[in-house]
């Protein structure tokens, strides 16, 4: 419905002609209920859905209560390689969760100094420490190879996931 | 005959071999001959099962060793410790730290599984105690300054030409960043060595990049991709407006008072009526041609170069209070009139 509306107001418009679609695109289309829902949890009946200290806090509060997941120059004003950077963030997120399955107990936390990458995560400690070598070396080595930058893993272990529970709503 | 084999060991192990053996004897063996001859034990059906269950939740828990922060000594070298940055690890932290917004009464997070404190960038490879080491390591590698540049103005005399670009170091891959090509050249206009006509020239060749408040002159350049060459290009550039404004073209003789940029009393009126007064003082007639009217010395009229200056400023910097006090007061010691009393 909303991009139909769209597609009205480009008909009327004179110069709709000569918008290039990548220029039309650019206008935000999608519901603003994104504000209201996204990053935050409903309460359970029972009020037993734990949360992490991470969860917890809605997006709003990043920078108040909590800082950002991603750290680069980047995302800064003026900042190079934006789109690329991001992408490649999104592609270690999904890296690490699916390498350490049903491990990473927090956000996966990226941390860029030059062409330096740290990953930081925390582990259940579920699997032996001899696979959890051998996953850390494994990540870093082909991380390292696919983003051609050194890659370093900085894991901090729980016993459990109990252990990063903050709340229960 | 068959033969019976009771296979029991105490243990969940071998249930699974007994199993087999039970098996194997109830499909072989003859049922019409045991029938009768002996008790027969029959199988638990273990729907749940129960027994495998147990089995397999094996405490397979390593045990995790104690802290590093707990076992260190208060007197180590902490810089052996956290030597580079690293992110924030509790067990070698000594430190009893907590993070994280917690509601009025409660104690924030502390230090173990907190995520916060893992994300934020930590100095604690810069102690004071690693720094004064590093730079004592790199102490060697530097050459002393010279000590004739010992001010400010000496190195501004020694080195007029001042150069500016910037290095930018971000966090990705790429070391380049287009912004560091561009190159901006200072100078001092007096240090140039331009007589009037070619320092008129020289402000008038650069434009805007002349600053006449702080005397600067600045040229920046960003059309080459390089800094090194927009930095020959500045150079360049600097050296040619130096030497066009000394060349003194044919057309720059019809040049007319209109045509100045600034007023120069010596050459007008101001100073012709100024001289004509004196010397109708002095009981002096004379005709005088302009020449010698833009060149005749104002010293020798009493307070006659204070009278200069203030109707240069008058007419040079704009009208304004101080401009027009300045040059009513030059008017009254001029003419040996009393100054203004001042009401108070």
């Amino acid at each position: 419905m909303n991009t139909s509306a769209l597609r009205l107001v480009q008909l009327q418009n004179p110069l709709g002609n000569l918008l290039s679609p990548a220029l039309a695109s650019q206008i935000h289309t999608s519901s603003p209920l994104c504000r209201v829902v996204s990053g935050k949890y409903r309460i359970t009946k029972k009020r037993d859905r734990p949360l992490t200290y991470e969860m917890a806090n809605p997006p709003h509060y990043i920078a108040h209560r909590k800082s950002w997941n991603s750290w680069n120059t980047s995302n800064l004003k003026d900042g190079l390689r934006r789109s690329e950077t991001a992408v490649e963030d999104e592609f270690i997120r999904r890296f690490m969760t699916g390498t350490w399955h049903g491990l990473v107990c927090s956000e996966v936390i990226i941390k860029r100094q030059f062409n330096h990458i740290r990953v930081a995560a925390i582990i259940r400690r579920a699997v032996s420490p001899t696979k959890m070598y051998f996953l850390l070396g494994y990540t870093e080595e082909l991380l390292a190879n696919w983003l051609q930058c050194p890659v370093t893993l900085e894991i901090q272990t729980v016993d459990s996931f109990q252990d990063v529970v903050f709340k229960y709503i | 005959m068959s033969i019976f084999i009771k296979y029991y060991k105490s243990g969940g192990l071998n249930v699974a071999f007994s199993n087999k053996i039970w098996r194997y004897n109830s499909t072989s063996a003859d049922m019409a001959i045991n029938k009768g001859e002996e008790e027969e034990e029959f199988r638990v059906l273990d729907i749940l099962k129960k027994r495998q269950r147990q089995q397999r939740r094996v405490n397979r828990r390593a045990d995790v060793q104690p802290d590093r922060a707990d076992r260190m000594p208060t007197d180590q070298n902490w810089g052996n410790v956290w030597p580079g940055p690293k992110t924030f690890h509790p067990s070698s932290v000594p430190l009893p730290l907590r993070q994280g917004y917690v509601p009025k009464g409660q104690a924030p997070p502390g230090k173990k599984a907190n995520a916060e404190l893992m994300k934020i960038p930590n100095f604690l490879h810069l102690t004071p105690p690693v720094i004064k080491a590093q730079c004592e390591a790199i102490k060697q590698f530097c050459t002393e300054w010279p000590k004739l540049l010992n001010s400010e103005e000496a190195i501004e005399n020694h080195y007029p030409v001042e150069i500016i670009t910037s290095d930018y170091c971000h966090a990705s891959p790429s070391i380049r960043n287009p912004l560091a090509r561009i190159v901006t050249l200072r100078v001092k206009l007096s240090t140039l060595k331009l007589d009037q006509h070619a320092r008129d020239k020289f402000i008038r060749l650069v434009g805007e990049r002349y600053d006449p408040e702080t005397d600067l002159v600045t040229i920046t350049a960003d059309r080459c991709p390089i800094r090194k060459q927009n930095q020959d290009y500045v150079n360049y550039l600097l050296t040619a407006c130096y030497h066009e404004s000394w060349n003194f073209e044919e057309w720059e003789r019809e040049k007319m008072e209109e045509d100045m940029e600034y007023y120069n009393w010596d050459k007008n009126p101001s100073k012709r009526s100024l001289v004509n007064w004196y010397l109708k003082t002095q009981n002096q007639s004379k005709e005088l041609s302009d020449e010698e009217y833009s060149n005749y010395d104002v010293s020798q009229i009493p307070n006659g170069e204070e009278y200069k200056v203030a109707v240069s400023s008058y007419m040079n910097d704009g009208e304004s209070e101080g401009t027009v006090e300045k040059y009513g007061e030059a008017v009254r010691k001029l003419l040996g009139l009393p100054q203004k009393k001042v009401v108070s």
